[in-house]
């Protein structure tokens, strides 16, 4: 087997399509390089190494991009002859570090250098379907299937030494890459010697498919008391380049031949495309054609430039005066609930209805009770806001497409736009490469949908990156979620009855915006559902959803979905009882919990904090302009706890929060890697101050109004607290690895409303918690 | 009808045929192929295409490559690279400062240019000097730190 560093920008590799492009790496075997000699730069290099033919020998069925069989040990596992690695991984990353940690299992399991070993992610003929990379679910369902396949690759090599040595295979060790023949010193061979250039073309099994696939069921795994490299906090691989601009990101990729692309969405979300005025693009330089089909409108152009003025003339632009404002006429359609009738627009749509708990009697209870309260939390449509509007590159030809996208879920992407092309799935390749940020489902399917129908027009390939408002307006949103809370209280201050109903728009709307724009939908439009992890131990209680259809325009899950929302009104209303019982927050909750390891967070959290009982607010108002307080909530998201506990300044004159100190106690199991955790909570505590304390997508009645920075803004630098702390919970093997990219975001708002009550005695119930809200709530009180 | 531009970037002087008001950021990552500054809104809000103009970041999103002319440009790789990186972008590597990584181009240049006047910035001035750097990601505490370690150690940036 040949190796080379490949780069995903090599010209006369893109322009290939399936057997001619294994053909010219074949013919490019030059670049074969030992590490040693290329020193750090080689890890941006190695990224996206890839040994020759290793996809070509794993794949099922004879399609031009047939699918990699998990049953193979080179599906997963490439040695090369320098001694370094390779691993390939469905999963994909989106900048949290999740497919490092994956490496890692993957470099403890098979006694491989860390350093040395490399990942290829996602693209769908190098890699297995190992489901999308949504979730928090990469470590816990592909990590064990990776664990195992390396543990396979581990044994595969001893049998392989066994026999270079003539020794059986207890008396070998192997280690950091290495395999040593026991008590005959300098009897050892490289995992890259033994392996010699070959494929790793064995048999290690599969069954399953996707987050349920088991691989390699008979290997042996190593006994966790031996871990090296699991549980390190080691540097992340791509980060490096991304300091220096080597990193190539989906928006750096170049394809010979192509051509830039531009989307014109509709003015209003349903509006019908009446008429087109091509003529006036004609003397734009560089200006190629149009692209329209139903409702779908794009340009192309020889450079981005011109594609960027041609989009423009035709009504691409942050402000649109209306549905003329363009060579573009667009029908007035006006459907749309505005920014203050989305939650009447919630409350009614259409949908069914999901109770999660249902204990003892709510009514009567709440009939009887010394005292009951009630609250209504509405949290807004937001968007996921990538730093970098979604790109993606399509080379369609008559019979066989290959897409360039940074989709979090590329096999079913390459299913999707077969559907959509109405090609074979092996006929299509899709070649992930990663992308800005995106927290969940963003636009990234969606631009690869754009891609792909502008280069069927155009019989070019074509790369399309959405503007700011293209992304700001049309990327599939978090929807608005009303929630209505009761709650009862006896004379002594227990709670006698609670009964959370909530409304929530489909979370997973899958359906492709372009493929409605040709009046060609793909994708499913599935139903809200009840985000929430319900676990308190009141005698009545009722938890229930009505999980609604599309509201509006598209929405599809966002970091955490629903629960982020779910969690802020159980976790207030579950403050506004033990304020209005005049009991302390958090002895308050731990009376109504039961699972260790919830009370474990809690408590890990408090002590941590520095936590003394006292009823919140009970000194009343500050005479300080900057009134501080504290608050705490905790969730259990699929399995993964997390306790936050802030402290907060609210300025009593402006009505600005900020939050000053913040401490997470987290309980996902077994931490792969201590600091990309520590990593990804400083981020989803950010991020989710941010969605707290500023964020929310307005409407007019025909289409998303907040379409930039200024309109949707998110957190800055002078907003950042003075510390996040982190307090690690049963971090230890005896725990299984659950999820860390989404947990600590659920309960921050619900913290900074239980802190501001705590400072000014006002309860906020209504994300965004902006200053003239806030000042408002102030004057009221 | 497209012309001649000069243009000096990393030291390097280029001649690149343009339309008359092309951005500057379209120039630098088309035409020359640079993948440090980044499009992230074309309005001059975000900083992911901040660059250099004789030591002043600029966004390179909005500024006509016509208003480059006669200037040193300098980009993200114009400081440093993998193998040699500049004491900032080997800070970023260290405190792990990058979750994404797509805005970090217009922290680097941005922070950059901040200590090349102000070598020993507060954490407030470093603040002050980001807040108009957005990152999606939240990886903010962890910039700050990076851009301490290079303010404290007292090292050219």
């Amino acid at each position: 087997m040949n190796t080379r560093r490949r780069d995903i920008i090599v010209p006369s590799e893109l322009s290939d399509l399936g057997a001619s492009r294994r053909a010219f790496l074949k013919t490019s075997g030059g670049l074969v390089l030992g590490f040693s000699l290329l020193g750090p730069a080689a890890a941006m290099a190695a990224m996206r190494e890839l040994p020759l033919d290793t996809s070509v020998t794993a794949m099922k069925g004879s399609g031009a991009f047939a699918a990699v069989d998990p049953a193979k040990l080179n599906a997963w596992i490439a040695i090369h002859p320098d001694n370094t690695a390779t691993l390939f991984t469905g999963k994909v990353e989106q900048g949290n570090g999740a497919p490092n940690a994956l490496l890692q299992i993957a470099a403890d399991e098979l006694d491989f250098p860390y350093e040395h070993f490399y990942l290829v992610m996602g693209s769908t003929t190098e890699t297995v379907d190992q489901g999308p990379s949504y979730g928090s679910m990469a470590v816990r369902y592909a990590g064990p299937q990776i664990q195992h396949a390396a543990a396979a690759g581990r044994q595969v090599l001893l049998d392989m030494a066994s026999k270079h040595f003539g020794v059986p295979v207890d008396k070998l060790t192997a280690a950091a890459g290495i395999i040593t023949v026991a008590g005959a010193a300098g009897k050892s061979i490289t995992y890259g010697e033994l392996v010699g250039g070959k494929r790793l073309d064995v048999t290690i099994g599969a069954s399953g498919e996707t987050f349920g696939m088991k691989v390699a069921p008979n290997a042996k795994l190593k006994d966790p008391s031996k871990y090296t490299v699991i549980g390190k906090s080691v540097l992340r691989k791509d980060i490096p380049g991304k300091t220096t601009g080597e990193f190539t990101f989906m928006q750096d990729v170049k394809v010979p031949g192509m051509l830039h692309g531009r989307v014109v969405r509709p003015y209003g979300i349903e509006s019908q495309l009446l008429s087109v005025d091509e003529t006036g693009l004609k003397d734009i330089p560089g200006f190629v054609r149009i692209v329209r089909e139903k409702n779908f409108l794009g340009v192309l152009a020889e450079t981005e430039w011109g594609a960027i003025q041609a989009a423009q003339r035709l009504g691409s632009k942050l402000h649109r005066k209306g549905p003329d404002d363009g060579l573009a006429k667009w029908s007035d359609w006006n459907g749309l609930a505005a920014t203050d009738e989305v939650w009447d627009a919630v409350r009614k749509a259409p949908g069914k209805p999901e109770s999660v708990a249902k204990h003892g009697d709510v009514d009567t209870a709440l009939k009887s009770a010394a005292h009951t309260l009630k609250a209504t939390y509405l949290t807004p449509f937001e968007t996921h806001g990538s730093i970098g509007p979604e790109c993606a590159i399509a080379d369609v030809s008559k019979d066989k497409a290959i897409v360039w996208g940074g989709t979090q879920m590329p096999h079913q992407a390459q299913r999707d736009l077969a559907e959509l092309l109405g090609f074979p799935v092996d006929k299509v390749e899709v070649r992930w490469v990663e992308a800005a940020g995106q927290y969940g489902r963003n636009g990234l399917e969606h631009v690869m949908a754009d891609a792909a129908i502008m280069s069927r027009a155009a019989g070019r390939p074509v790369r399309v990156q959405w503007m700011r408002w293209d992304s700001h307006g049309w990327d599939p949103k978090e929807p608005a979620i009303v929630q209505e809370l009761e709650g009862a209280l006896d004379a002594q201050g227990n709670v006698t009855a609670w009964r959370h109903h909530m409304w929530v728009p489909t979370l997973s709307d899958t359906r492709l915006l372009p493929s409605e724009l040709i009046g060609k939908p793909v994708g499913k439009q599935n139903l809200g559902s009840a985000a929430i992890g319900y676990e308190y131990t009141f005698e009545n209680a009722e938890v229930s959803s009505h999980n609604a259809s599309r509201v509006g325009v598209i929405t599809a899950w966002m970091r955490a979905p629903g629960q982020f929302e779910t969690t802020f009104a159980m976790e207030a209303f579950i403050d506004e009882l033990a304020a209005a019982a005049k009991q302390d927050p958090l002895e308050f909750r731990l009376k109504y919990l039961k699972q260790p390891r919830t009370i474990g967070i809690l408590k890990a959290a408090a002590k941590h904090y520095g936590w003394q009982p006292r009823v919140a607010f009970s000194a009343g108002k500050q005479s300080a302009r900057m009134a501080r307080g504290r608050g705490i909530a905790w969730v259990n998201r699929d399995d993964s706890l997390a306790a936050t506990i802030a402290d907060v300044e609210v300025d009593q004159q402006t009505g600005e929060i900020r939050v000053v100190r913040v401490v997470v106690a987290h309980d996902n199991g077994l931490v792969i890697s201590p600091d990309g955790m520590r990593n990804q909570i400083e981020g989803n505590i950010i991020q989710s101050m941010s969605r707290t304390l500023h964020e929310e997508i307005t409407f007019d009645h025909a289409h998303v109004t907040s379409r930039d920075w200024t309109g949707y803004p998110i957190l800055r630098f002078h907003e950042i607290p003075d510390s996040i702390e982190m307090v690690l919970v049963n971090n230890s093997p005896e725990f299984m690895s659950t999820g860390g990219g989404e947990p600590s975001t659920c309960p921050t708002a619900a913290v900074i409303s239980n802190a501001v009550y705590d400072a000014v005695g006002v309860r906020l119930r209504q994300r965004p918690f902006r200053p003239e809200r806030v000042k408002a709530a102030l004057a009221k009180a | 009808m497209s012309k001649t531009v000069h243009l000096k970037v990393n030291g390097r002087s280029h001649d690149v045929s343009v339309e008359p008001g092309t951005r500057l950021l379209y120039v630098l990552r088309d035409n020359l192929g640079l993948h440090g500054p980044k499009f992230g809104c074309g309005l001059s809000q975000c900083g992911s295409c901040t660059v250099h103009l004789d030591g002043e970041a600029v966004r390179s999103c909005i500024l006509p490559v016509e208003a480059a002319e006669g200037h040193a440009v300098t980009t993200l790789e114009g400081l440093g690279t993998v193998d040699r990186p500049s004491p900032l972008q080997q800070a970023f590597i260290d405190e792990q400062a990058v979750q994404c990584g797509y805005c970090i181009n217009g922290m680097i240049m941005t922070a950059d240019a901040l200590l090349k006047k102000n070598p020993h910035p507060t954490r407030d001035e470093i603040k002050q000097a980001l807040d108009g750097n957005l990152c999606r990601c939240g990886t903010h505490m962890r910039i700050v730190r990076a851009i301490e370690r290079v303010a404290k150690a007292g090292v050219p940036a």
